[in-house]
C-alpha cells in the first residue's frame, strides 16, 4: 500500500518527465511554430543510448544480437552522453525532414509528416537493431546507490529521486542559458520575429539547428530516465509519452517554459491520483486536461493570448 | 486472385477522403481513425451481440450490415456535431492536437469500456460475403459514391465556400458565409465516411479492438492526403490507394518495409509540396491525355 | 456638430474600442443616410479600420453600439452582417487566392445560390439552370469592373489593379446596401483614381448603394464624398460637407498638419 507521499512522489516524477518532453517540443515550437513528431523517437533512442552506455547487452532478436559494448559507464556519465547522442540525431531529423521544407516556404502541415516519417525511420531502425523486446536496468546500475531510500518516514525508490534532481537541474540550466546567455536570448529573439533577428545579424538557421539540438538533448535525457526508472517496453514506447506531452504542452501553453514545467507536473500527479480500479483510465487524463484547457483557456495556463489580428 | 489487397486499398482511398474533406476547408483534423473505430465497434458489438440480425447464420445477412453502416453513421454523425462544435473553434495546430487527444481518449476508453473486450477487443465477427470479392464490390460502392459527393462538392456552393474558408476564413465570413456551419458540415460528412468505412472492415477483418483507432492511423491516413494532394478529391484517393498498397507490396524486403514507408512519407512531401495530384496537373493531363497519344510537343 | 439626415441606415453611437491600453476609438459618433457616400477620413492609426472592422463584426467595440436600419448589431458575427446588407472591401486586400476570379464572385454570392441538396448532388436540370443563372450574374459583375476575360483565372495571378476591382466586385455580390470601402485607391495612378471615381458613383446609381469610404486621397475625397468624416486619435473631431470640413480648422491642424486643405499630401 503506497501512502500519500509515495503517490505524490511517483506523480512528481513522472511529471517531470511529461515537462522536460514538453520543453523539447516548446523549443523547436517557439522557433519555427511546429510540432516535432520525430521527438517521441529521439526520446525512445535516448533511453536505448543509455542502456546501451550503461553497460546493457543486446537481447537475441535484434541485428545487433549479443552485442554489449566494452565499457559500462556510471549512469549519470551514461545519460549525458545518451542526452548528447539524442541530440545529435535531433539535429540529424532537422537536416532532413526540417530543412528541405523551410528551404521551399511549405506550409507548415507538412512538418508534421515528415518529420513523422523521420520517426517512423528511427523507430523501425531500433527495432532491426535491437529487436521488438523490452529491456529493464541491469542490476547495481547505480553503482553504490541503494534502491531506496527513506524520505520522511516513506520509503521513495533511488531513480526517482535522482528523476527530480536531474530534472530539476536541467530545467534551471535550460532557462538560465535561455535567459543568461548570448545563444540563448539570440535563439528567443529568433522565435519572437525570425526576420528581424537575421537583420540584427544572428544566423537563424544555425539557431534553428541550437533548438533541435536542444530539444534532442531533453527528450535523450528524458528517455533515459524514464528507461532507468521503469523500463524500456519497446521502440515504440516514447510515443505514448510523446502523444501525453502534447497534452501537457497545450495545458501549460505554446511556448511557454514555466508552463510547461507546471503541467507537466499537473498532468503526472493527476494521473498517479488516478484511484486503482480506474487505473485503465489513467492514460487519458493528460487529454482530458488538454481538452477542459482547450475549451477554456485556450492559450493554456501560462501562455500568451493568441493572436486575433485583421 | 486474392482481392485482399484491393479491399484494403480501397478502404484506405475511403480514410484518405475522409481526412480530406475538413482539410478542404483548412481544417487539419486528425480525428478520422476515431471515427473509424466508432464505426467498427458498431458493426461488431450489434453483429456478435444481437441475435435477431442473424450473426448465427452461415453467411450474415446484407440488410443488418445496412443498417449497422445506417446506425454507424448517425453515432458518428452525433458524436461529430457535439465534439466538432467547440474543436472547430480552434485553429491550426491546436485542432490537430485536440483531435489526436480524442483518438487516444477513444483508444483508452476502448481499452478500458465492459463491453468493448479490453486489449482483446472483438472476434469471431460474422461475414456478409464469402471472399474478398463482396467486400471490394461494398467498398468500391462506397468510395464512388463518396468520391461523385466530391465532384459534386466542387460545383456547389458548400464546396466553393469550403475553398473560401480553407483561403481566408474571415474574407470568407464577411461574404455572408456561416464558418462555421461549413467546417461542422465538412467535419460530420468526414465522420460518417470514417464510420462507415469502419463498419466495412470489421466485417472484413473479422475482428475489432482499439489498436485500429490509434495515433499512427491519424498519421498514416494524413499522409494519404498529403501525399497525394489535399486541392483536389483525386489525390487522397491515389494517395490512399498507393500507401495502403505500398508496404504490402515492400514484403519482400522484410523487415526495412516500414523505413522505406517512412522514406516515403519523410521524402513526399519534399519532392511534391503539393502532393503528386493538383488541380493544374489534372488539367494538363486532361488537355494533352498522354495515356492515348504521345502529346505533339513531346516529340519535338 | 450638423443635423443628421434621418432616418439613418448606419448610426454609430458613442463607439469605442479599446485593445489592451490602447484606445482605437473613443464616442465616435455618426449617421450614414441611405444613397449617401460618406467620407472617413485621418492620420494613420486614427481608427478608420477599427470602425469599419467594428460595423463589419470582425472587432467587438467595448462601448457604443452600431444601428443599422434603426437595430442594433451588437452580437452579430461578420457573416449575420453581411446577409444584412452590409458588405466590405479590405486595406490589404483579401482575396480567394487560389480561386478563379469567377469563383471569388459566385463566393460573394453565397447567399443567392442555394438550391435543394438533391438536386446539386444528381445535377438536375433545375440545379444547373440555376447555376447557369448565377454564373450568368457573376460574369455581368465581372464585367461591369472589366474583369470578364480573366474570370477562368486564379485571382493570385491578377495584376495589383485588377485585385482591387475584383474584391469591389467581389463585395458588391454579396447584394449589399451598403458598401464599406477600406482604401480602394491605394496604390492606383491619377488615371486609375479617376476610373475608380466614376466607377464608384456608377455602381451607386445602378444598385442605390449607400457608401462609406476611407482614403487618405483627400482631393479624391473631396470630389467624391456628399459628406465626411474626420478621425485623430480615435475620435471624431469633424463631421460635414467636403467644404465644412475643408475649413474646419481641427482639421487643417490635426490632420494637414497646418497646411491648407485640399493640396495633395
Amino acid at each position: 500500500m503506497d501512502t500519500l507521499l509515495q503517490i505524490l512522489f511517483n506523480g512528481l516524477s513522472v511529471g517531470a518527465v511529461y515537462a522536460l518532453f514538453a520543453l523539447g517540443y516548446t523549443l523547436v515550437f517557439s522557433v519555427l511554430g511546429v510540432i516535432n513528431f520525430a521527438q517521441g523517437a529521439v526520446f525512445t533512442l535516448g533511453a536505448y543510448f543509455t542502456y546501451l552506455f550503461i553497460g546493457g547487452g543486446v537481447g537475441s532478436n535484434g541485428a545487433l544480437a549479443g552485442l554489449q559494448l566494452p565499457f559500462a559507464l556510471p549512469f549519470w556519465l551514461a545519460l549525458l552522453l545518451a542526452g548528447l547522442a539524442a541530440a545529435l540525431v535531433s539535429v540529424g531529423v532537422e537536416a532532413v525532414a526540417f530543412r528541405p521544407l523551410r528551404r521551399r516556404g511549405a506550409e507548415p502541415l507538412l512538418y508534421l509528416i515528415t518529420s513523422l516519417g523521420a520517426g517512423v525511420i528511427l523507430v523501425n531502425l531500433i527495432q532491426i537493431l535491437m529487436g521488438a523486446e523490452g529491456y529493464a536496468l541491469p542490476a547495481g546500475a547505480l553503482g553504490w546507490l541503494p534502491v531506496t531510500i527513506t524520505l520522511a518516514g516513506a520509503s521513495v525508490r533511488t531513480v526517482q529521486v535522482l528523476l527530480l534532481l536531474v530534472a530539476a537541474v536541467v530545467v534551471l540550466a535550460l532557462t538560465w542559458w535561455l535567459e543568461g546567455t548570448r545563444g540563448g536570448r539570440a535563439l528567443q529573439a529568433v522565435a519572437e520575429d525570425a526576420t528581424t533577428a537575421r537583420l540584427l545579424g544572428i544566423d537563424s538557421d544555425a539557431m534553428i539547428r541550437l533548438s533541435f539540438a536542444a530539444s534532442g538533448f531533453l527528450a535523450g535525457i528524458s528517455g533515459g530516465l524514464v528507461g532507468l526508472s521503469l523500463s524500456i517496453t519497446g521502440p515504440y514506447f516514447g510515443i505514448g509519452f510523446g502523444l501525453k506531452a502534447l497534452g501537457v504542452l497545450v495545458l501549460g501553453g505554446l511556448g511557454s517554459v514555466p508552463g510547461a514545467v507546471l503541467a507537466g507536473l499537473i498532468v503526472g500527479l493527476a494521473e498517479a491520483l488516478v484511484p486503482g480500479e480506474w487505473s485503465g483510465y489513467k492514460d487519458a487524463v493528460a487529454y482530458a486536461f488538454l481538452f477542459a484547457v482547450l475549451l477554456l483557456r485556450p492559450r493554456g495556463l501560462l501562455g500568451r493570448p493568441l493572436d486575433t489580428r485583421v | 486472385m486474392d482481392a485482399t489487397l484491393p479491399v484494403q486499398m480501397v478502404l484506405g482511398a475511403l480514410l484518405g477522403l475522409s481526412v480530406y474533406l475538413p482539410l478542404a476547408t483548412g481544417q487539419l483534423s486528425l480525428a478520422t481513425p476515431g471515427f473509424y473505430v466508432i464505426g467498427g465497434y458498431v458493426a461488431a458489438l450489434l453483429s456478435t451481440g444481437v441475435a435477431a440480425l442473424g450473426g448465427g447464420e452461415p453467411s450474415y445477412p446484407l440488410p443488418s450490415l445496412l443498417l449497422e453502416m445506417g446506425l454507424a453513421a448517425l453515432l458518428a454523425a452525433a458524436v461529430a456535431v457535439v465534439i466538432g462544435r467547440p474543436v472547430l473553434k480552434l485553429r491550426g495546430i491546436y485542432l490537430a492536437i485536440a483531435t489526436i487527444a480524442l483518438v487516444e481518449i477513444l483508444r483508452v476508453l476502448n481499452l478500458n469500456l465492459p463491453f468493448t473486450g479490453g486489449a482483446v477487443g472483438i472476434f469471431a465477427i460474422p461475414q456478409p460475403f464469402a471472399d474478398p470479392w463482396g467486400y471490394l464490390l461494398l467498398s468500391a460502392l462506397l468510395l464512388a459514391a463518396v468520391c461523385w459527393l466530391c465532384a459534386r462538392l466542387g460545383a456547389m456552393r458548400l464546396g466553393r465556400a469550403q475553398a473560401a474558408v480553407r483561403d481566408d476564413e474571415l474574407a470568407a465570413a464577411c461574404m455572408g458565409i456561416d464558418t462555421a456551419q461549413v467546417k461542422l458540415t465538412a467535419f460530420v460528412i468526414s465522420a460518417v465516411i470514417a464510420a462507415l468505412t469502419g463498419v466495412i472492415s470489421a466485417h472484413f477483418l473479422n475482428t475489432w479492438n482499439a489498436r485500429q483507432g490509434s495515433f499512427d492511423a491519424s498519421i498514416t491516413t494524413l499522409a494519404f492526403v498529403v501525399f497525394g494532394g489535399s486541392r483536389t478529391w483525386v489525390g487522397p484517393v491515389l494517395g490512399g490507394l498507393v500507401l495502403t498498397a505500398l508496404p504490402e507490396l515492400l514484403r519482400p524486403v522484410g523487415d526495412l518495409r516500414l523505413i522505406v514507408y517512412g522514406l516515403v512519407i519523410l521524402a513526399g512531401p519534399v519532392v511534391f509540396p503539393q502532393g503528386v495530384i493538383t488541380p493544374e496537373r489534372l488539367q494538363h493531363w486532361a488537355r494533352h491525355r498522354p495515356w492515348r497519344r504521345p502529346s505533339p510537343r513531346a516529340g519535338a | 456638430m450638423s443635423t443628421l439626415p434621418a432616418p439613418a441606415l448606419l448610426r454609430a453611437e458613442g463607439v469605442g474600442c479599446r485593445f489592451g491600453g490602447v484606445r482605437a476609438l473613443s464616442n465616435v459618433n455618426l449617421a450614414v443616410g441611405e444613397g449617401e457616400i460618406f467620407g472617413l477620413i485621418g492620420p494613420n492609426g486614427a481608427g478608420k479600420t477599427t470602425l469599419f472592422n467594428v460595423i463589419s463584426g470582425l472587432t467587438r467595440a467595448s462601448e457604443g453600439r452600431v444601428l443599422w436600419r434603426g437595430g442594433s448589431l451588437e452580437g452579430l458575427g461578420p457573416e449575420r452582417i453581411s446577409r444584412c446588407g452590409i458588405a466590405r472591401t479590405f486595406q490589404n486586400l483579401r482575396l480567394f487566392d487560389n480561386l478563379s476570379v469567377l469563383d471569388n464572385v459566385r463566393v460573394g454570392m453565397h447567399r443567392v445560390a442555394g438550391a435543394p441538396l438533391a438536386g446539386a448532388l444528381l445535377a438536375s436540370p433545375a440545379f444547373r439552370r440555376r447555376q447557369a443563372e448565377v454564373q450568368d450574374q457573376a460574369m455581368e459583375l465581372l464585367e461591369l469592373f472589366d474583369l470578364a476575360a480573366l474570370a477562368p483565372q486564379r485571382a493570385a495571378d491578377l495584376a495589383y489593379g485588377d485585385r482591387r476591382r475584383l474584391e469591389m466586385a467581389r463585395a458588391l455580390a454579396t447584394g449589399p446596401s451598403l458598401l464599406l470601402l477600406d482604401e480602394p485607391a491605394a496604390g492606383m495612378n491619377p488615371a486609375e483614381k479617376d476610373d475608380l471615381c466614376a466607377r464608384i458613383a456608377r455602381i451607386r446609381e445602378r444598385f442605390a448603394l449607400t457608401v462609406l469610404i476611407i482614403e487618405h486621397h483627400v482631393p479624391l475625397m473631396m470630389r467624391l464624398c456628399d459628406r465626411l468624416a474626420v478621425l485623430n486619435f480615435g475620435e471624431r473631431i469633424a463631421l460635414g460637407s467636403p467644404e465644412e470640413v475643408r475649413h474646419d480648422p481641427r482639421v487643417i491642424e490635426a490632420y494637414l498638419g497646418g497646411r491648407p486643405a485640399g493640396q495633395d499630401p
